[in-house]
Parts: C-alpha cells; sequence; structure tokens
C-alpha cells in the first residue's frame, strides 16, 4: 500500500503554527508539501480539549501582531491573505496589574496607556508615553528592516533609534528614562510572554513586545486556537498540502551534507528537496539526524551555548458560578508579589512556590465560552525549566497537585473567595503534559532564552553561519522570532522563505 | 537619541553578535540528550506497550481477572484508580481494541518486581465478542499490546469531596476495585462507600477480594435487586432514598455501571439535586442499538453503505452496516484506526468526513466545536446514514 507520493518539494514536521504557516506560504507559491504530525490534530498546544463536555482552551492567553479589521498586522495580514478566516475577539483590556499597592487595569492605545499610569502614578504621562513611543519606532524598524534588509550606515540613518538601543538591555535603557518605581512596575507585566528579567532582555524584544501589544490590542479565536490551527490546516489542504496525522518522524534522511528525506516511526521513508522542522535543534542535532555524523560539531557547540526558555504550569478550572459572582473581572491579570523582573526570572527556576502568575477568564472576550453560569479560569506561570527536570515520574503526581494548590490558594486568597468550593473541571497541565503532546523538548515551548548574548538582532546576523546542514530548515519558538503563537508564524513563514529564497538561487545555479 | 554615548550606542549590533559567537565558542562539543521532562512524559505515556498474561482467575461466577505484566517484569506506566487500559486484540486479519478499567491498584503497577495491572471482565449473555474471548480463551503466556491509563473517571483532590459515594452496577465495580485498593495501601486518600448493586449473592464480581478490604475509610455496601428471602442486607436499586441514606454533607458521587443504569441514576440523583460539580459518571460505553436513539433515521437502518477510506493518497471501499460505527466498520475490514474511549470522549479516533452523512449518538458527542463545523468526527460514535467518504491517519 502507497500512502505517500514517491516525491515532495518540501516535508514540514510538525503541523503547529510554525508549520502550518510554512506549509501555506509554499502551497500559496505552488509548492508541494506535505505535513507529518505526531498528535492526531494540528495546532501542537494551541489547541482545545472537551472535559464533561465544556471545551477548555489549552494555551492561548492572547494572540499579538493581528490588528483590528482595518488596520492588520503582520500575522492577521497573513491569515487574511492565506484566506485563513478567523473568527477574532478582541480582549477588551491589555492587561490588569495586581501588584503590591497597585491595583490597575490598563486599556491597549499608546496614549490610553500612558494616561491610565498617569492616573495611578501621577505626572508620569510624558515619560511613559516617550517610552512607549520609543518601543514602537524600534518596533516599526524591526518590521521594516525584516522585510527590506540595508547596510549599516543606511540603517543608523533611517532607524537610529533601533540601532542605538540594540546592545542594550531592558533595564539600561528604562534606566535612562527615571521614572517612579511604581510606574515601571506597570510597565512590566507583559516581561513574562518574552520570558527573560529586565537584565538580561534585548531591549529590541521588549520594544516589539509593547508596540505590539499595547499599540494595538490583542486577540483570540472564537472557537479557541483550535479554530485557528484548524482553520489552517483546512486551508492548507485545500490548497493542496498534504497532511498526515499521528505520524512521528523518527529521522531526518541526510546525503552529502544535503537533507533529502525522512523515516517515520512507522518506517516510511518519505524523500524531499527540502526538510522544515519543527522538533527542538537540540533534539535534531542530538538524535534525528541520520547519518548522525553528519552533524558538524559547530552544531553542537550551538545548541549547547543556549539556555532553553520557559515551560508552562497552568491549573485551568471550569467553575460552577460566573465570573461576575465569583469577583472576576478582568480576562486578564498579572499577578506579582514583586514586579522586579530579574528576582521573578531567578524563581521561575524552581518548583514553587510561584509568585508570578498569570489569571485568564476566557468568560470575559468570550461570554459563549462555557455554559451559563459557569466560567472558565486558568491560573498560569511560566517556569525555567531546571526545577521541573529533577522530578522523577513517581514524584510527578504530588509536585505537579502541590504545585496547583499552591496557585488555587494564592488566587483564592486574592479573590476571596475560596475556589476549591466551585470546581466543576480541574486540569493541571505541567512541562511534562506539553512534552507528552507536543514532544517539545524538556516541555520547554519558548525555544531559547531571549538574553544579551542570544539577542534576536545577533540571530538575524548569524543565521546564515548557523545553518548547518543544506536543505534543512528550522520553524517554531527556538527560532529567530523567539516564543509566543504570533511569532510561531513569523517563524513558520522565515523558514519557507528561506526554502524559496535557496530554490530560486538554485534555480538561477 | 542617546542611551549612553554615540560610540557605544552604535556599536550594540556588533557588540552582541560577539557575545553570542564567543558563547558558542566555549560551549562544549559533546551531543547532549538532557530530556528528562521529555522522559518523564515518555514513562507515564509510552503509548502502546508489550504485555504478557501471567494470571487468569475467575473474579465471581461469570466474570474473569486477567493479569498483564512486561515481558520484562519492569515497572509499568504509573495510572489513576479508576482509569481504563486499551487492549488490542489480534482477531483474524483484524486488530480489534477495547477499553478495560483497570480493577488492580496504581501501586501495584509499580512495584519493583513483577508489576501488575489486571482486568476484570463479565461474560455475555452470548451478544459479546471480545468480553467472551476473554472469558474462555485468554490464557497465561498470551501477549498483548495495550495502553495503560486512559480516561478522566478518577478521584481529583482538587475537585473532589473528601466523602466519595460510588454507584457501581455489574462489572462496573472495576473502577472502585482500584480505588479500595489503593486506599487500602495508604496512597489514596478519601473516604468511599461503594454502593454495589448485583442481581443475586451468589454472582457478584470480584466480592471476595473486595470484602476482605472493608475498613473504617472503606464501606461496600450490597445491593440485590434480585429475589433472595435469606438475604438482610439492602434490597432493590440503587434509588435515591438509599443513595442519600450514605451521602454525608458534602458528597461526591462516581457513578459506573450498564448503559440503563445511567439512565436511572440521572432520575434518582435529580431527586437529591446535588450541585453538578459533585457528579462524575464514567464514560457511556458503546451505545448498545444506535437505532434506539432519538433522531435516528430509521429508514437505513437495515442498509449496508460503501464507505471510502482515505489514507495519504491511497484509498479503500468497505461496506458499512447502517447501525455499527464507522470504527468498525473498519476494524471488520482490517484497516487499523486508534481507538480510547470507544464513547465518544476521548478523540483518539478522530476522523474527518470528507463527503455523506452520519449519525452521531446524541449521548456522547464529545467534539470541539470547530471539528463539528469541519466535518470531523469521533468514529466511536458515527454511523453512516448514506455513502460516506472519510479520512484516517495512518497506523
Ligand atoms: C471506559 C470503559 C471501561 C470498561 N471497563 C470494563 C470492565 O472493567 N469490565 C468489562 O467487562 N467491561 C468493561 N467495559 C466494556 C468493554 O469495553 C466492552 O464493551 C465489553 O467487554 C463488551 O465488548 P464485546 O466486544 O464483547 O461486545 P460488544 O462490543 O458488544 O461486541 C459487539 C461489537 O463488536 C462488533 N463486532 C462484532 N463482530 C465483529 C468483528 N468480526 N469485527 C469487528 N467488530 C465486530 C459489533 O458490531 C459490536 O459493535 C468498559 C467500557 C468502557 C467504555
Ligand atoms: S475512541 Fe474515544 S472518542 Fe472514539
Amino acid at each position: 500500500m502507497k500512502f505517500y507520493k514517491d516525491h515532495y518539494d518540501v516535508i514540514v514536521i510538525g503541523g503547529a503554527l510554525a508549520g502550518l504557516s510554512a506549509a501555506l506560504m509554499l502551497a500559496d507559491k505552488g509548492k508541494d508539501v506535505l505535513v507529518l504530525e505526531r498528535h492526531n490534530l494540528p495546532g501542537g498546544i494551541a489547541t482545545s480539549f472537551v472535559r464533561g463536555g465544556i471545551e477548555i482552551e489549552a494555551a492561548l492567553h492572547e494572540m499579538m501582531s493581528i490588528g483590528s479589521r482595518d488596520h492588520r498586522l503582520k500575522v492577521g495580514k497573513f491569515f487574511d491573505d492565506m484566506g485563513v478566516d478567523i473568527d477574532w475577539l478582541k480582549v477588551p483590556e491589555a492587561y490588569h496589574a495586581a501588584i503590591p499597592g497597585l491595583e490597575v487595569t490598563l486599556h491597549p492605545g499608546l496614549e490610553t496607556f500612558a494616561r491610565e499610569v498617569d492616573a495611578a502614578v501621577p505626572g508620569t504621562y510624558d515619560k511613559v508615553l516617550a517610552v512607549l513611543n520609543l518601543c514602537h519606532t524600534v518596533f516599526d524598524s524591526v518590521n521594516e528592516l525584516s522585510i527590506h534588509p540595508m547596510s549599516k550606515p543606511q540603517m543608523l540613518l533611517k532607524h537610529e533609534a533601533f540601532v542605538k538601543t540594540a546592545g542594550y538591555s531592558t533595564q539600561e535603557v528604562l534606566d535612562t528614562f527615571d521614572l517612579p518605581q511604581k510606574a515601571l512596575d506597570l510597565l512590566a507585566p507583559y516581561w513574562i510572554y518574552v520570558g527573560t528579567g529586565f537584565r538580561e532582555l534585548p531591549f529590541t524584544i521588549f520594544s516589539v513586545l509593547m508596540a505590539d501589544y499595547i499599540g494595538y490590542g490583542s486577540y483570540i479565536p472564537r472557537k479557541f486556537s483550535h479554530e485557528m490551527s484548524l482553520k489552517m490546516a483546512e486551508r492548507a489542504e485545500a490548497m493542496g498540502v498534504q497532511i498526515e496525522y499521528r505520524q512521528h518522524v523518527d529521522k531526518i534522511l541526510v546525503r552529502d551534507g544535503t537533507a533529502y528525506g525522512v523515516r517515520t516511526a512507522r518506517g516510511d521513508e518519505i524523500y524531499a528537496d527540502y526538510v522544515i522542522c519543527s522538533a527542538y535543534p537540540n533534539k535534531v542535532y542530538t538524535s534525528m539526524i541520520e547519518p548522525a555524523d553528519a552533524v558538524p560539531v559547530k552544531a553542537i557547540k550551538m545548541v549547547n551555548g543556549r539556555r532553553l526558555s520557559l515551560t508552562a504550569f497552568s491549573v485551568i478550572l471550569i467553575l460552577d458560578k460566573s465570573a461576575e459572582e465569583l469577583g472576576i473581572k478582568d480576562y486578564s491579570v498579572f499577578h506579582g508579589d514583586t514586579m522586579d523582573t530579574n528576582a521573578c526570572y531567578d524563581e521561575l527556576k524552581g518548583l514553587g512556590p510561584y509568585r508570578y502568575i498569570t489569571c485568564i477568564c476566557h468568560n470575559l472576550a468570550n461570554p459563549d465560552a462555557t455554559p451559563e453560569g459557569t466560567c472558565s479560569y486558568s491560573i498560569t506561570t511560566l517556569p525555567r525549566v531546571d526545577g521541573w527536570k529533577t522530578v522523577s515520574a513517581d514524584e510527578y503526581d504530588r509536585v505537579k497537585h502541590e504545585v496547583a494548590k499552591q496557585l488555587i490558594d494564592y488566587m483564592s486568597e486574592y479573590l476571596g473567595v475560596n475556589l476549591l468550593d466551585h470546581v466543576l473541571e480541574c486540569v493541571i497541565e505541567t512541562p511534562m503534559t506539553v512534552a507528552h503532546y507536543t514532544g517539545m523538548w524538556n516541555g520547554c515551548i519558548y525555544g531559547y532564552a531571549h538574553t544579551m548574548e542570544d539577542h534576536i538582532v545577533a540571530r538575524l546576523q548569524t543565521a546564515e553561519e548557523e545553518h548547518f546542514i543544506d536543505h534543512l530548515e528550522f520553524s517554531g519558538a527556538h527560532q529567530i522570532s523567539g516564543d509566543g503563537m504570533g511569532p510561531a508564524v513569523t517563524n513558520g513563514r522565515k523558514a519557507a522563505k528561506n526554502v524559496l529564497d535557496t530554490m530560486a538561487k538554485e534555480a538561477k545555479e | 537619541m542617546k542611551v549612553k554615548g554615540f560610540l557605544k550606542d552604535v556599536g550594540g549590533a556588533s557588540r552582541v553578535t560577539k557575545a553570542r559567537l564567543a558563547a558558542f565558542e566555549n560551549a562544549s562539543p559533546l551531543p547532549v540528550m538532557d530530556d528528562p521532562i521529555g522522559n518523564v512524559a515518555r514513562e507515564w505515556h509510552p503509548g502502546k506497550i508489550d504485555l504478557v498474561v501471567t494470571d487468569v482467575r475467575p473474579a465471581g461466577k461469570t466474570a474473569t481477572t486477567v493479569r498483564f505484566e512486561r515481558p520484562d517484569g519492569k515497572k509499568l506506566p504509573p495510572f489513576y484508580a479508576g482509569q481504563f487500559m486499551v487492549i488490542d486484540f489480534p482477531m483474524g486479519e483484524s486488530l480489534i481494541s477495547r477499553p478495560y478499567s483497570i480493577s488492580s491498584a496504581p501501586y501495584q503497577a509499580r512495584l519493583a518486581e513483577h508489576a501488575f495491572v489486571e482486568i476484570t471482565v463479565r461474560r455475555s449473555k452470548g451478544d459479546g465478542f471480545i468480553c467472551d474471548y476473554i472469558n474462555g480463551s485468554v490464557e497465561v503466556g498470551d501477549r498483548f499490546r495495550g495502553m495503560i491509563g486512559c480516561g478522566q473517571f478518577y478521584y481529583e483532590p482538587l475537585r473532589d469531596a473528601k466523602h466519595v459515594v460510588a454507584l457501581a452496577g455489574g462489572v462496573g465495580i472495576t473502577p472502585f476495585a482500584s480505588m479500595a485498593r489503593e486506599i487500602a495501601h495508604g496512597t489514596l486518600d478519601f473516604d468511599l462507600t461503594i454502593l454495589y448493586g448485583s442481581v443475586s449473592s451468589d454472582d457478584i464480581t470480584l466480592k471476595d477480594e473486595l470484602d476482605q478490604l472493608k475498613s473504617d475509610k472503606l464501606h461496600i455496601v450490597h445491593v440485590l435487586s434480585g429475589d433472595e428471602p435469606n438475604w438482610n442486607g439492602e434490597r432493590g436499586f440503587l434509588t435515591a432514598e438509599l443513595i442519600q441514606k450514605y451521602s454525608a454533607d458534602d458528597t461526591t458521587y462516581f457513578i459506573c455501571g450498564p448503559q440503563v443504569m445511567y439512565r436511572f441514576l440521572r432520575g434518582e440523583l435529580a431527586k437529591l439535586n446535588p450541585p453538578q460539580r459533585r457528579v462524575r459518571f464514567e464514560v457511556f460505553g458503546q451505545a448498545k442499538d444506535i437505532t434506539a436513539f432519538e433522531g435516528y433515521p430509521q429508514e437505513v437502518k437495515d442498509k449496508v453503505f460503501n464507505l471510502t477510506v482515505v489514507r495519504g493518497i491511497h484509498e479503500d471501499v468497505i461496506p458499512a452496516k447502517a447501525t455499527e460505527s464507522l470504527v468498525v466498520a473498519l476494524e471488520r475490514a482490517g484497516i487499523r484506526i486508534e481507538t480510547g474511549c470507544r464513547s465518544g470522549e476521548c478523540g483518539f479516533c478522530r476522523t474527518k468526513v470528507l463527503a455523506g452523512d452520519v449519525f452521531i449518538c446524541p449521548e456522547s458527542d464529545g467534539r470541539r466545536a470547530a471539528d463539528r463545523d469541519f466535518g470531523y468526527v469521533h468514529a466511536c460514535t458515527a454511523y453512516p446514514v448514506s455513502d460516506v467518504k472519510i479520512k484516517i491517519p495512518i497506523e
């Protein structure tokens, strides 16, 4: 029985957002694409599941880079261009910050945001707006430069702010504004979406984060992130992409330094001119390349020289009262005993107690998310992999329940309601859950940490040299744009673009 | 604009690039397969594993307990008491799967030597297929493949009350047998009262093994529906009145038994009106007679349709009876499809309907909303009502 064609232009390993974005873009250019996904549905962690008859979002808090219908940002525009028609719902606020001495709800729009910070910390409007404007200028430059690269002198002329802040951490740049601590605290909460403390976080990344989320707000698909993943997959299939689920790729086949196909756990050998891989380079270079000696030492040094970023721990509760009855007022709330991002980042190394927590109540952006009289409430922390690496299979359930209990107690105290009295369904997602469903290396959902030694500007500059096997591209959070579902799409498109560029170049030669 | 000074500011990009290259230069050149988090995930969920039968023994007059170990006797995957396992049975050309609740305790799967899991299976009244095969043909030394630790029917301390009343009918006792053993072992902590409905006192599945475990944390109340003059325990069905008698102020009800019992107990529990979060039913199982469900198009019930099955670029056409699920049609034709609960809940059998119509068992439609919009079904609870074309994963 023959399940596959003799040959494809491109095989994409992994049918999550990055892989599907790559497949869409390649299919749009008429390429013959096969997507192999290990799970039985698309999306990776951009998915949902059903418990007790209620559909529950698995991971998405908010999508960045979508924009409104009249002013689409790059990811929203890509979906539109590809004919992936998603029913986007706007998240009403940026976030509610529940931090020492402050309870403030902030809304998107740079001026609105600055005004609301000023209301909480009077006299800060001009400076806060200046920070946000600087972020926006850098953000514009990043977007433009990713499409039109230019020479260094030209860059300095046209993209001065970008060039001059590139070498600094977020903390170094923020320090120059001389803002009161409370205002800084209100600017900090989103840090967890990029996952490094400000001492190490490149200001470039902070800029993109703030300009995108605060400038334009965020969105969620009405039918959970599964709507997004499924619509991408359906559209790709309609464009001729072959997607096969439950196919686990064991090996990437390499000859003369060039990838030419894959072998699945089932034993199928499938051939293609190019392979795009969503698995972590750590896994690929240590166990997936056949023959193993096709992996140069430089590739091993590269993965060993990078630090894994964050994984996820979420307690998702379906509660038997409405958000209103429980006193839950905002879609997205960031809670911190401290807003010192460096201290928070250190704390995430352990197994708790975690004190930087993100809560999402879906019903407040999507009233129909759960049946009437109930609501969905997720309590999330994004630990580093270090602590979880020490947990054995026999300890796992105990640790998981201890951490879950800590998070529930923390939020119960904040809300003044014992959440445990209202639990209809309780789902605990851990780094192991991520590893189980997606196969991601150490359950790490964020790729490599954004640091000054692993800076996006440097990632762009050295991309060529870090390309160790011809016709093999990577896509996923471990690539240039880093973590997040919006960046996943960008990373996937970048991989597809690399393939298309190489195809064009080799056709000329 | 200025951050620290012109030269330092404009040198940023080359500074970070140098830092990157230096970090890689100083890194170890040795490959490290360092994925302990993935390893824990694989230890809990290795997928289907090889199992060998090491014991077969009666569990009452009409049921059999089968013990499985790994061929090398090593630890089995951890699971929660109450969960089921899925076993593949080679039947001629086909590989047919069935879910069975694990009747042994989680700690027994983690013993250092001869770790095991057990299932307890009831003989049918003549219409069973796999259950009668197990009650007669399975022998020590037989090998199967199985997946351990499926389903949501287990005690969750963050959700459930400390006092649990289990309502068990017939072989529905099995998940509670696992809980009872784990409680007796001291590794699961709640008060469990099992109201166990059987027909006659001489045919109670697992009676002797369970009665031995009774303690102040574990009560087993046998309730007989048959006519037995000498019985001085509880009689009749599991009525609201009886359930009330054994309930505490805050009680979680776990219910497992035959489909008719579910319908009856929904009514009885409604009379007690416990909060929704305190009532947990095990999945429904495969519908015994799909034509009995509301909305089933009776006019097709005797038909056999053509089912076109797409796997990759390959297509087959097989017959599919209107009264059997797509999964059964595939299994009869020897086409492998992965299944778990066979009750519409777990989604293992997620299938795309490319053309044609199916009837979905209304009791067990566990699909995602977007899946419904795009014609995905759970094939174990989807019945053809026309010629149908589906796409399923290659196994
Ligand atoms: C979560 C769960 C836990 C369970 N736990 C237990 C337990 O602990 N103990 C227990 O005894 N039972 C348990 N069951 C029930 C068990 O899974 C089976 O349903 C039961 O044993 C009956 O299976 P059977 O094959 O004998 O009968 P049926 O499933 O009724 O067999 C007939 C079915 O097989 C199909 N069929 C007939 N011939 C063929 C053929 N040649 N090829 C393919 N298909 C064919 C028929 O169309 C029909 O659908 C559980 C069920 C669930 C859902
Ligand atoms: S096998 Fe569980 S939904 Fe079909």
